[in-house]
């Protein structure tokens, strides 16, 4: 008796190990538990032995029993863990599905970058019309009568208002640092403020060269304010621009609306100050002129220079993201061109 | 401008511990730019001087002699030459192998090596001048003349640029740099800049008078402010004559051919004190009298390049007795040019302003050596070292010349500036408290006369800083903060402020906007210019009544400025659709107005500007890209957290297809419209095969809201029923009366789709929409969800005549 209960224990675990799927499982969960199982005929077949048999096999193949039980659990358990959702092979090698997004222009995204950063030294954006009078793109910002930008071949300037002067004289901005007077003007001092926007000149455009830019301007307008605090302003540009301190030198510079002036350089990233020819081998780039505001531009702005006295930078964004990506011809920004666009998601 | 060491070190002793390329690093970072550092030897490596020992004929070859030369090494050396001027004893010029040369002076350089002429073995090769860069030094006569160095003291062996004395660092400096110092224009000024930056001994330079005895030449000023101060010194016994070899190299160094010697004095004098000189014969000059005067009407100039100009009356000019024979501190005429029969000459050192330069100047496109020093605005004191360093040098090249006669006609005389510079302005804005003596000491090494008072700096500008450059105390501290190098203050960090923390809601706004767009909607940003594009002005059908133009625009047909930026949008989609079938763009940018706007005064009137967003969709199918676009305005509002916008037929854009336009509201305010692109414009515009869904908006209407204005609803208690629902309406039914008609019935309302087709009578069309149901305070039981529907359907048909569509 209990030699036919063994080989019903062995013949039952092999089936459970057997069974591939819950299907199968399910069947022999059947077969070796059900009424017609093997051990319910050997229980059957009990009745004629005595009462310690019954007893002993009894026991055994209850024992059983709950093994198959146990046996049975554990191989469903297996099999689910193994079980996969897909009903067909998967090529996990193909592409995904893409994500439908637009994104903003390359140079937006280095505006906002930048506004961020400024933001959180609590600089406000603000920002000055495209057209301007002469007064303000010139006058104001002490440039010279006869200076050669007040010519058109440097700027556009508006038919019919070509041969007047100052307030009456009309162009597209030049450059943004007009709007700095207005601001001030405006919103007096102490003042603290940046100013991105584009300006436009009258040129032969090449890789390098465009009748339309982006610049990026900030100004500080304070009392008892020195000029070295204005390289920490130059710092939180590069710094956000590429992601890590990046060297810099203040270097003489001159311009009509700031004494003493400064051509700002950063260290060659290229090959890190050692020369290369995107320095032309010097180890410096330069990046941004600025300065501390003239105090003749301060009396533009109704402020008295011997109380105030401010910092100017700015920057040429175009240049700026052209050396994050590497972009190599200044065109590109204004092609509307979405085989370049697309590029900077 | 370029800068020879050899010649600064004529005034200043420079210690060897200085490199050139600190020289350059300090000079850049404290004075103008310096672009590059070149070497002058660096091409000559490996030329050499040699002498010929011997001249042998080529056996295979009449026009090919072989030579014996001595270049210094152990042995002579043997060298085919072809040239036409070679004799025995003759010192030459040598390219040993390895040394680069120009062959024939034409293309890029090429590297000799050792090799065989016809036969006979040659060790380099024996230099024409524009060969090995000497044909300003050598000029050559004849084609196969090679260099012969008769005269000049060198020995075989020697480095060709060494025995020359062309061996120096130039600087190469950034003339954009040097426009605010007129100073800095000559070697002397330059040498000044460098004694002070490492503080050291400037020499002095010799002074040589006229005599106070000699007769006047004839000198008439007729406009005194043009012309402040002029000086003319006549000079005879001279005669045409080469400049000696060290004047010649130093001129060639940087960057000038040398002429002839008078020519060459009145060059050397500007690059050296940075005074423009001239020299006219002194026979051309009519009269013998010169007039500084403004150029009457009519009156023309024959200039030395053949080039006859008319002048006007601003033109300031040197006249003779009879004509003008040259424009003033700009270009001389042909008839005062030096000619080799040049006997004697007049120098002029002079002053002009720089205003009357630059308009004169203006008419040419290049601008000569003279005109650029002028334009800077010179002082009238050195005219002095100009006088000085002209007759030295007349007497040293030329020692039986007589100075016969002499003017100094001197009318303005430049004032130095006086400035006041307190203490505890310069430690303010220096941020550094410097010591007295340290910051005495810098101004005086720049030329400044200083005198401390009462914590108070009393300075006098030196006389070539004083026409413009420095007139305030900024520019002193500037002076100061620049020579101690701006790298030695140290980075004070900005004060923090906590007044208030920056909001700008109409800057957030507009990124909201072109984030929403971007991010949400899948639309890429673009840039385009502030002009339109007259082409595309007629595909939008635009119709400007009083246009904004350019005076110079960069093309005719791009003249007009945007009043819309439509146009070059279609422009951008127009050029995407050769690569692209279905995409989005967007713009946000100023248009114009011819209206009048006054940001600053009265005095100052802009026209009106206005700023845009426009967006477009691209794509084959007009109703979906048209509703696509209909849905990211109706959503705009909420995502970008401002009031809300809505839509109505108002008027139709010119660029709109007949059938679909809506204008957008805010309020009872027009802000903008959105239109599927007429196909007349698309025609025009060369947009093929596809549509363009296309909005505008005035975002100056836009009212930010100040912060979120989301509102927190409860969540339903009861679980809603949706049910989907199609009905048959009348062709001209339109959805807003469908909505109009249940909204309040229901818990949500969706449109789902709109059918036309077999099932559908003629005339009529198929909607389905969708409801959600509910109670609030039970859940719907069937009868009650019948109920509902049935009343719903009930108030369709009543209030749009719509019929259940069967199944």
């Amino acid at each position: 008796m209990l030699e036919k209960l063994k080989q019903v224990q062995e013949e039952g675990l092999k089936s459970i190990k057997e069974a591939k799927d819950e299907q199968e499982l399910e069947i022999v969960r059947k077969d070796l538990t059900g009424k017609k199982s093997a051990l319910a005929e050997v229980l059957k077949g009990l009745g004629k032995e005595d009462v310690e048999t019954k007893k002993s096999v009894g026991m055994k193949a209850n024992e059983i029993k709950n093994l198959f039980a146990e046996k049975i659990k554990e191989r469903e358990d297996e099999i689910i863990s193994n079980k996969s959702v897909l009903d067909e092979p998967i090529d996990l090698t193909q592409p995904g599905l893409d994500v439908e997004g637009g994104a903003l222009h390359p140079i937006t995204q280095m505006c906002y970058d930048l506004n961020d950063a400024f933001l959180s030294l609590g600089f406000e954006v603000y920002s000055e019309d495209d057209i301007s009078s002469e007064k303000f793109a010139f006058d104001n910002l002490n440039f010279a009568k006869d200076h050669p930008a007040r010519q058109s071949m440097d700027t556009y300037w508006i038919e019919g208002t070509e041969e007047k002067q100052g307030n009456e004289r009309l162009c597209l901005r030049p450059h943004l640092t007009g709007g700095s007077v207005r601001y001030l003007l405006k919103h007096g001092a102490p003042a603290r403020f940046v100013y991105p926007g584009k300006v436009f000149r009258n040129e032969t455009t090449d890789a390098r060269h465009e009748k339309a830019f982006f610049q990026y301007e900030a100004l500080i307008v304070d009392k008892d304010f020195s000029f070295s605090s204005g390289m920490v302003m130059i710092e939180t540009i590069l710094e956000r621009v590429f992601g890590r301190k990046v060297n810099v030198r203040m270097r003489e510079g001159f311009f009509p609306f700031t004494e003493p002036g400064y051509e700002i350089d950063m260290e060659c990233l290229v090959c890190g100050g050692k020369g290369c020819r995107v320095c032309n081998h010097n180890g410096w780039i330069e990046v941004m002129p600025g300065g501390v505001i003239h105090p003749n531009v301060l009396r533009s702005a109704n402020l008295d220079p011997e109380e105030w006295t401010g910092f100017y930078v700015n920057i040429g964004l175009d240049r700026l993201v052209m050396m994050r990506y590497g972009v190599d011809d200044v065109r590109y920004f204004h092609s509307g061109d979405l085989r370049f666009l697309k590029q900077f998601k | 401008m370029k800068v020879s060491l050899n010649w600064i070190k004529k005034y200043v002793d420079i210690p060897e511990s200085i490199t050139p390329k600190q020289i350059a690093y300090d000079v850049t970072v404290r004075t103008v730019e310096v672009e590059d550092v070149i070497d002058t030897k660096e091409k000559y490596h490996d030329i050499v001087v040699g002498q010929i020992k011997e001249i042998k004929a080529h056996p295979n070859a009449d026009l090919l002699k072989i030579c014996i030369v001595d270049i210094g090494e152990e042995k002579p050396v043997q060298i085919v030459c072809g040239g036409s001027n070679l004799y025995e004893g003759e010192l030459v010029v040598v390219s040993k192998p390895g040394a680069e040369v120009i062959w024939h002076g034409e293309g890029e350089p090429v590297k000799i090596k050792e090799t065989k002429m016809r036969g006979e073995s040659s060790y380099g090769m024996i230099c024409g001048a524009v060969e090995v860069f000497l044909d300003k030094l050598f000029p050559p006569k004849e084609e196969t003349e090679i260099v012969d160095l008769k005269g000049i003291n060198c020995k075989p062996g020697e480095n060709i640029a060494d025995a020359l004395g062309i061996t120096d660092i130039v600087l190469d400096i950034d003339n954009k740099s040097l426009t605010n110092r007129p100073d800095l224009w000559g070697h002397f000024g330059m040498a000044r800049e460098i004694a002070a930056i490492y503080d050291l001994k400037l020499k002095p330079l010799k002074e040589v008078k006229p005599d106070k005895n000699l007769p006047k030449y004839q000198v008439e000023i007729k406009e005194p402010e043009k012309c402040p101060r002029y000086t003319a010194t006549e000079v005879t016994g001279l005669c045409e004559k080469e400049s000696p070899l060290w004047m010649k190299v130093l001129l060639i160094n940087v960057g000038l051919r040398p002429i002839s010697a008078i020519v060459d004095i009145t060059n050397y004098v500007m690059l050296a004190v940075g005074r423009p000189g001239h020299a006219f014969d002194r026979t051309h000059v009519e009269g013998e009298k010169i007039i500084v005067r403004n150029a009457k009407k009519g009156e023309k100039l024959l200039l030395l390049d053949d080039n006859e100009i008319d002048l006007t009356e601003d033109d300031l000019v040197i006249a003779d007795t009879k004509e003008p024979i040259g424009l003033a501190g700009i270009r001389g005429g042909k008839k005062d040019s030096i000619l080799p029969e040049t006997t004697g000459v007049v120098f002029e050192i002079a002053n002009f302003t720089a205003p009357t330069i630059r308009r004169t100047d203006k008419r040419f496109d290049e601008k000569t050596d003279s005109a650029i020093r002028y334009e800077k605005n010179l002082d009238t004191e050195t005219v002095d070292l100009g006088i000085s360093l002209t007759l030295e040098l007349v007497k040293e090249i030329f020692p039986e010349s007589k100075v016969v006669a002499y003017t100094d006609i001197y009318s303005i005389k430049t004032e130095r500036a006086k400035i006041e510079v307190s203490q505890k302005f310069l430690d303010t804005r220096l941020g550094k408290v410097l010591e007295q003596k340290t910051i005495e000491k810098v101004l005086k090494n720049l030329g400044y006369d200083v005198e401390y008072k009462d914590r108070v700096y009393h300075v006098t500008a030196p006389v070539w800083r004083s026409t413009g450059d420095v007139s305030i105390k900024d520019d002193v501290m500037g002076d100061i903060a620049r020579l101690l190098s701006y790298e030695s203050f140290e980075k004070k960090p900005l004060p923090v402020k906590f007044d208030h923390a920056v909001k700008q809601n109409d800057v957030l706004l507009e990124r909201r906007l072109k984030e929403y767009l971007a991010y949400r909607c899948g639309f890429n940003e673009i840039f385009t210019y502030p002009w339109m594009d007259d082409k595309y002005i007629k595909a939008a059908g635009l119709n400007i009544e009083r246009p904004i133009k350019l005076a110079t625009p960069p093309a005719p047909e791009l003249s007009t400025l945007r009043t819309s930026l439509v146009p070059s949008m279609l422009e951008v989609i127009s050029k995407n659709l050769r690569y692209y079938s279905d995409f989005k763009l967007f713009e946000v940018a100023q248009v114009f107005e011819n209206k009048e706007y006054h940001p600053s005064t009265k005095e100052e009137t802009l026209p009106l500007h206005k700023k845009y967003l426009t967006g477009s969709i691209t794509g084959k199918d007009a109703k979906k890209i048209f509703f696509e676009a209909k849905g990211v305005i109706e959503r705009m509002a909420s995502y970008t957290h401002m009031e809300s916008l809505t839509f109505k037929q108002v008027e139709k854009p010119s660029w709109a297809d007949p059938n679909a336009y809506l204008n957008i509201m805010h309020g009872s305010t027009v802000v903008g419209s959105l239109s599927l692109l007429s196909a007349k414009a698309m025609l025009e515009a060369g947009i093929k095969r596809t549509n363009v869904a296309i909005f505008e908006l005035n975002t100056d209407l836009f009212v930010p809201y100040p912060s979120r204005t989301n509102e927190f609803k409860h969540l339903p208690q009861f679980p809603l029923v949706e049910k989907d629902l199609s009905i048959i309406v009348e062709e001209n039914t339109k959805w807003e009366e469908v909505e109009s008609a249940i909204y309040k019935m229901v818990k949500e309302l969706e449109f789902i789709e709109e059918y036309r087709g077999n099932q559908i009578p003629q005339g009529e069309k198929s909607i389905t929409l969708r409801v959600k149901i509910g109670n609030d305070d039970s859940t719907m039981t069937s009868e009650q969800i019948d109920n509902k529907m049935n009343a719903i359907m009930k108030t369709l048909n009543k209030k749009c005549n719509a019929e259940l569509r069967e199944e």
